[in-house]
């Protein structure tokens, strides 16, 4: 099992060289026992203590990279089943299914579909990542048209297709963006795994069960190829979420590294034809192990839910999530509407603004930075004091608000009397301790 | 070599509790694996899907929904409709008009809807009260008194108002408690402790644990139920085996996705779909992460969710 | 004498119930059906002792055998509390026959038997403490205005009342309101009638209480222990009312009587009382009854929005400043009998008296007492006072202890705020706050400057001092358990702090006393008891109870833990936490960081990277989360050597804690100075310069046993 720093730094050179980057061997042991650093950047570690370290500190699913540049992403490298635990580290990414079957209209329309899809929440960008290009076996020339212009929209591909041959000719038109290859099986393995090894790309690996997908990846292991996803997706909903989780289990929990890969899922088959049972799906194998999920369609419908549970999903549970400091006009509010203010936690942000735009009020919502916790501990660990909010209203405010009516969260009222004396001819207004209070409350300030 | 396969079966279970009475009754919980992990063991009851319907009558409802509705005139030919949804295990009716801060319906007006609701459906019935603690506390021992002998679950007593709920759903009344606790598993234990403290039979309770729509802070609901599972099976903590109903309508069709209007906002496509979608994912997540009942509004969502399920054990 | 008289009684009530029995059956025959309306348990009362049904008037005389039979005559007031429940069962029997054939006994406005509908809305209001109590009064009052105002206070508490005997006519004949609605229940007028409202407790236990019929142990300890209902009893009390009130008290319901002729107390059960006015007081008390406190009795607004108000100069009309003048604030835990509850006293002028913008002495002590009041209360109870005044509309309260300073704005005296409104407040607030451990508050508030210094010096500072020599002396060796804390599991799911007098938790925030309290108030809450009877190994800190806790509270994620060590199974540690120490392998000793450093440490990290390998919950061997009090303390990191393995610490921290911290040195390693041999950012911050610096000033850490 994982070495703790102390028992790492016992095997360090302990000459605080600092060659690795870090001012003390301790800290590098340190990091190394967090997985933030490889052991292999110790320049004098002795080849004894990195062979006992490398086995002891690899972790127990791969980190797969696929795509370049900016449209590079991990998937894999998890070391928990539950987010409780410790961060899941790779987001689950969708890919829109395209098949040879579809014609050139068709094509064009979905594509265009997919780039529509394209906004920003909360400082991070919300789009398609990945277009999933299906060979049936048949229309190889439409396939490769497809895959053209599937490669020039530049998302990574995910290729279904058995056939090595017909692999190998879609791959000299995108493996310079990374796709993925899937379609390697028990019968074809070798033939697609040099394909793949040749485009320098990551291979996806399927099996009739389990069983049988359990021995492929061996033999591809053995045959050199550890540039793997799993294709879990099986006949049935059942049988691909048993597989998802069972896979996941096995390498993260019981250490069996033959299972140590990303996932592929792919919903268009064992769900076809029925957007909202994918869309139900896409859900679940967010929430319990799907790396990459493929889907028909993913339309504003599908996106603004799936795109806000992955983004929760994959959070730090120690770290809760924040909102950028600043002013937060609502309701059409300009430079003469009501100011009221709260902290920088993302969920505090979303319940006291959802209740301010029920209430129909224009009205300023300022964040200023609180650590990103919530009110009251905020309050307590000092991040939200009389000092911090005075500060960030006359520095970031008063420039841009003339409104000198300022209300401040009911369970910081204790705060009111200093942020008066900070603010000189501000207003401050004690308003209600709990979000769902706003809408009574600013209809009785009108009043 | 074969995948070397490993269950996890643990020894303990999920209380399972029984809402309603007849051939209808739902029984909810009694599993003894993570949610779905059929390959463990075989699932023993699957999760069960509400439709849920107010007081307000149609209201604020999407044209989806009240197209499905639609000659539904009554509080009671709206219920009779909703047990008769394609998917639909059991009726929930939210008294939102309770709410002092909104329409503020009477005790006595909002109980003459509960009859009737009662008296239209022949389906187990869930009761959900406005949400504020000093009205629950006076409303929902009314609502358990009026559904005597119906083994109802009354939704929900919390740490402010348990005792006048538990004691009369669970004691004078003999219904089935519902204990809401704000997304965390110690009070979410600690309710059920002073639940239980106060005489109300510990297998008479169902937890809602809490509720967020997907990308409103999610990962508390997913967390405080993954631990709350896996206490209670892992650590055989009796305290935390009742099994949990999520209600997701009232939390997902409130939100700017599922209401705002097409014209608002253009780009994001027509609301129904936005609503089915964001009521869909969410509840298949609550599901993912461990409840045994969740409740939904939209036909089309209970249809998809109650076919997931049945594809899923 | 008393159980002499109780055996008549009950034997003369028997001889009524057997005659008109038979007088029955002789009239209507055996098989003719007995019972009471609207109710599904027959005879409740028969049903809930024996949990046989008696349906006919042939079962009735097998049941009056029955009875017979609980009326033995050992001469022990055991036997004669059993014939006073053998006597409820007669009166329910003789109650029973008032209804035969649908009959309607009772009339406007007696009550007489109540429904089972009546039961179940009643229970929901007594399980709330909505009805904080039950009485039951019996007989005629000496004047009818004295029974009247009595149902009177009883009723202003929200107290059910209901009536038996004479006190019916006498509530009539003054024209009082009464019914069901109004909490004022005449149930009838013979002393029979009294049986109804027993029925009601004992259908409460079995509909509240999951009894089951016939289980008489556990009905007659739901009774006692769930069932606040009190006998007031006027007197003359004859034979028969003693023999039904032994059944009140076999039933855990004390009987108040103002009879004072051939009777003697039995503590706690049969209770004398002279004074018809005292009846409401003292059968509280004796049934432990606590009436909530809804409003407060104060002319200005008291809420959590004012508590950030301040006031200032230019609006205040008057100021106590201890840093100026003799101020105090205290609570006193007292005997039972020294306090008299809500009684809130003024020693010296009034505020109308002072000077406008004048400056005053005040102290303020609330003596409280409580059965399970404990003098370490004491502190966590004042130190809620800051909180309560402040929440006062147009008055200011800083500091604490005798250095506090509290501001009346002018507003606030203009509406009429005085010095006793003060103690109105936190009257209310301790009473409502603490009220699992405060049984009676009174209130003493001195303006007077004389009794002022007096309080301040004379009371007020020896009692600070006892408790901080209290806490000084408090070791984890002389107390028999410690507290588990979960208060930050919604950030750290698998963090569970072990609290013990020596090392309170990580945060800084909960000593073991605040643990003690807090489990105290809210047993179901964060802190639990965690024992400490099996010990694995005291130099390290280990026993099997704290694993067993940490293990159930941490839901299986933290199988060991260790008090005093920071390499073996070290606590872990959620994120709140006012320190990190860790293990500084050059040195052989271990570096300190606190929340507020913002520099580098000779460990090559700064507070927020070993913040981040030290929080959620993990054990990092070698790093440990802790609070500032904890680095003075003998257990600091006693199993690897103790305080002497400190090396360095940010200098603002190093004086912080330089006094304790040096006074622990000096006495367990009769070091000096301690601090001075510990580094700090002005000396190093990179392990080379430090041990440098430690060599120099001849740590003892350089020449302890290898930590690793």
């Amino acid at each position: 099992m994982a070495l703790n720093g102390i028992q790492i730094f016992k095997m360090t050179p302990k000459k605080n060289c600092k060659e690795c980057g870090c001012p003390t061997c301790m800290a590098f042991s340190m990091k190394v026992a967090q997985g933030a650093m490889d052991i292999s950047a110790c320049p004098h570690m002795s080849q004894e203590a990195l062979d006992a370290l490398s086995e002891a500190t690899a972790p127990p699913m791969k980190t797969i990279k696929v795509g370049t540049g900016d449209a590079e992403y991990s998937l894999g490298g998890e070391t928990v089943l539950f987010r409780h635990e410790k961060t899941f580290v790779s987001k689950t990414r969708y890919a829109v299914k395209l098949d040879c079957c579809m014609d050139a209209a068709a094509v064009d329309a979905k594509i265009e579909e997919i780039k529509k899809v394209d906004y920003e929440r909360i400082g991070e960008r919300m789009f398609v990542e990945m277009i999933n290009v299906a060979y049936c076996g048949e229309h190889k020339d439409n396939f490769l048209d497809i895959v053209k212009k599937a490669n020039e929209t530049g998302r990574i591909l995910v290729l279904d297709c058995e056939d090595a041959d017909v692999a190998a000719e879609a791959l000299a038109v995108c493996a310079a963006n990374k796709p993925i290859l899937n379609g390697a099986n028990a019968s074809n393995y070798e033939a697609m795994s040099k394909v793949a090894t040749d485009a320098g790309v990551v291979l996806g690996v399927s099996g009739k069960d389990l069983n049988e997908l359990y021995d492929t990846v061996a033999a591809l292991e053995k045959s050199g190829n550890k540039n793997l996803v799993l294709d879990v997706t099986g006949a049935s909903v059942k049988e691909a979420f048993g597989n998802a989780v069972q896979v996941r289990r096995a390498s993260v929990k019981d250490q069996d590294r033959t299972f140590g890969y990303p996932s592929i899922v792919n919903l268009t088959k064992v769900a076809a034809g029925d957007k909202y049972m994918q869309a139900a799906l896409a859900s679940v194998f967010t929430m319990k192990y799907g790396s990459i999920v493929v889907m028909d369609q993913m339309t504003y419908a599908e996106a603004l839910p799936i795109y806000g549970l992955r983004q929760n999903v994959f959070t730090d549970p120690q770290k809760p999530m924040k909102v950028e400091p600043g002013i937060y006009p609502l309701n059409g509010a300009d430079e003469n509407s009501l100011c009221l203010t709260t902290v920088d936690f993302a969920l505090t942000y979303f319940v006291v603004s959802g209740e301010l735009e029920r209430s129909g009020v224009p009205c300023n919502l300022l964040i200023s930075d609180a650590g990103g916790l919530s009110v009251l501990t905020a309050w307590a660990a000092g991040k939200l004091s009389s000092s911090t909010v005075a500060k960030f209203i006359q520095e970031e405010v008063e420039p841009k608000v003339k409104c000198r009516k300022l209300v401040i969260p009911g369970k910081v009222a204790v705060l009111k009397g200093d942020i008066e004396a900070k603010l000189p001819g501000w207003e401050i207004i004690v308003g209600p301790r709990e979000a769902v209070q706003l809408v009574k409350f600013l209809k009785d300030m009108q009043a | 070599m074969p995948f070397n396969q490993k269950p996890q079966k643990f020894n303990a279970q999920i209380n399972t509790v029984t809402i309603g009475s007849g051939e209808k009754a739902v029984t909810l919980g009694g599993g003894s694996t993570f949610p779905f992990y059929t390959f463990d063991a075989p699932a023993e009851n699957a999760p069960k899907v509400g439709v849920e319907i107010t007081d307000m009558g149609l209201e604020g409802m999407s044209a989806g929904i009240k197209a499905y509705y639609d000659g539904a005139a009554t509080m009671g030919e709206i219920a009779k409709k909703a047990s008769e949804m394609e998917g639909a295990d059991f009726v929930a009716l939210y008294l939102e008009g309770g709410d002092p801060n909104g329409a503020d319906k009477s005790v006595d007006e909002l109980i003459a809807i509960v009859n009737e609701v009662a008296a239209a459906v022949d389906c187990p019935l869930v009761v959900e009260g406005c949400k504020n603690v000093e009205k629950d506390a006076e409303l929902l021992p009314k609502v358990a008194e009026a559904l005597q002998g119906k083994n109802v679950l009354i939704l929900a007593e919390k740490e402010e108002n348990y005792k006048a709920i538990g004691a009369a759903a669970g004691l004078a009344y003999n219904q089935i408690v519902g204990a809401e606790s704000a997304v965390d598993i110690n009070l979410a234990k600690q309710l059920n402790v002073v639940t239980t403290q106060l005489g109300v039979d510990a297998k008479k309770i169902v937890m809602n644990v809490g509720t967020a729509c997907a990308g409103y802070g999610y990962e508390y609901v997913a967390s405080t139920m993954d631990r709350i599972k896996g206490a209670a099976l892992s650590q055989n903590d009796a305290m935390l085996q009742m099994p949990i109903i999520t209600p997701v309508a009232s939390e997902t069709w409130s939100v700017k996705e599922a209401m705002a209007s097409e014209a608002d906002m253009p780009e994001w496509g027509p609301q129904d779909e936005r609503g089915i979608d964001m009521e869909i994912m969410t509840a298949a997540a609550d599901l993912a992460a461990g409840s045994d009942a969740v409740i939904l509004r939209h036909p089309q969502s209970v249809a998809t969710i109650s076919k997931m399920i049945k594809e899923l054990v | 004498m008393l159980i002499n008289r109780i055996f008549s009684g009950s034997d003369a009530v028997y001889g009524l119930t057997a005659e008109a029995v038979e007088n029955a059956i002789s009239q209507h025959g055996e098989d003719k059906a007995v019972g009471f309306p609207h109710t599904a348990y027959c005879l409740p009362c028969y049903y809930s002792v024996t949990g046989v049904k008696v349906k006919t008037l042939g079962e009735l005389r097998e049941a009056l055998t029955v009875v017979k039979s609980l009326m033995t005559r050992e001469h022990e007031l055991e036997d004669a509390l059993m014939s006073g429940v053998a006597t409820a069962l007669c009166a329910e029997f003789i109650e029973a026959l008032k209804y035969l054939d649908g009959a309607v006994p009772y009339e406007e406005p007696c009550y007489g038997h109540l429904a089972d509908s009546v039961i179940r809305e009643l229970g929901v209001p007594l399980v709330t403490g909505d009805i904080p109590g039950v009485a039951v009064i019996l007989g005629s009052a000496p004047t009818a205005q004295e029974g009247v105002d009595l149902i009177k206070s009883y009723q202003a508490q929200g107290i059910l009342v209901t009536l038996v005997g004479g006190i019916i006519e006498q509530a009539t004949e003054l024209g009082l309101k009464m019914g069901y609605n109004l909490r004022i229940v005449p149930l009838g007028k013979d002393v029979t009638s009294v049986i109804h409202v027993v029925s009601v407790a004992l259908r409460a236990a079995l509909i509240f209480g999951n009894i089951t019929p016939g289980d008489a142990g556990s009905l007659l300890s739901y009774t006692a222990e769930r069932v606040p209902a009190f006998v007031n009893a006027f007197k003359p009390v004859d034979d028969v009312i003693l023999a039904a009130g032994a059944g009140a008290i076999k039933l855990g319901f004390p009987v108040i009587s103002n009879e004072n002729e051939n009777i003697v107390e039995v503590p706690g059960a049969l209770i004398a009382c002279p004074n018809v006015a005292d009846f409401n007081k003292v059968s509280l008390e004796a049934r432990n009854i606590k009436i909530k406190i809804t409003n407060i009795d104060i002319p200005v607004a008291f809420a959590s929005a004012f508590e950030g108000e301040i006031i200032r100069r230019g609006d205040m009309q008057v100021e106590f400043d201890g840093s100026r003048v003799d101020c105090a604030e205290l609570v006193q835990t007292k005997e039972m009998d020294e306090v008299e509850d809500h009684k809130i006293e003024v020693i010296g002028p009034d505020v109308d008296t002072f000077e406008l913008g004048s400056k005053h002495s005040l102290a303020y002590v609330v003596e409280v007492a409580g059965k399970k009041m404990q003098p370490d209360f004491e502190p966590v109870i004042e130190r809620k006072f800051h909180n309560y005044i402040n929440c006062i509309e147009g008055v200011y309260h800083t500091g604490q202890r005798d250095m506090f300073r509290i501001r009346i704005s002018k507003d606030a005296y203009e509406a009429g705020f005085r010095a006793k409104h003060i103690g109105e407040v936190l009257y209310a607030q301790v009473k409502n706050e603490f009220e699992a451990v405060v049984d009676k508050c009174q209130v003493k508030i001195y303006t007077d400057p004389a009794e002022c210094t007096r309080i301040r010096h004379e009371v007020a500072v020896p009692a600070f001092d006892r408790r901080d020599a209290r806490l000084e002396t408090l070791t984890d060796e002389s107390v028999d358990v410690y507290y588990s804390c979960i208060l930050c599991q919604a950030f750290s799911p698998s963090h569970v702090c072990i609290v013990t007098p020596e090392r309170l938790g990580l945060c800084g925030a909960v000593s073991w006393l605040d643990a003690k309290a807090t489990n105290e108030l809210d047993p179901a809450g964060p802190c639990q008891i965690v024992t400490k009877e099996k010990p694995i190994d005291e130099n390290l800190g280990a026993y099997e109870d704290v694993d067993e806790a940490v293990k159930k509270f941490s839901q299986g994620a933290l199988e060991h833990v260790t008090l005093y060590s920071i390499m073996q199974d070290p606590m872990t540690s959620c994120g709140c936490f006012e320190c990190i120490c860790g293990i500084e392998p050059f040195s052989n000793g271990v570096v300190i960081a606190n929340r507020e450093y913002a520099g580098m440490t000779p460990l090559g990290m700064t507070f927020p990277e070993m913040a981040s390998m030290t929080g959620g919950g993990v054990q990092t061997p070698g790093f440990m989360g802790h609070g500032k009090h904890f680095i003075g303390s003998k257990k600091f990191m006693k199993a690897e050597g103790g305080i002497e393995r400190i090396v360095w610490m940010p200098k603002e921290l190093k004086e912080t804690v330089a006094e304790r911290l040096n006074k622990t040195a000096r006495e367990l390693y009769g070091i000096e100075n301690f601090t001075d041999m510990i580094g700090d950012e002005t000396i190093a911050t990179d392990p080379e310069t430090l041990v440098a610096f430690l060599t120099e000033h001849q740590h003892p850490a350089l020449s302890m046993e290898p930590m690793m």
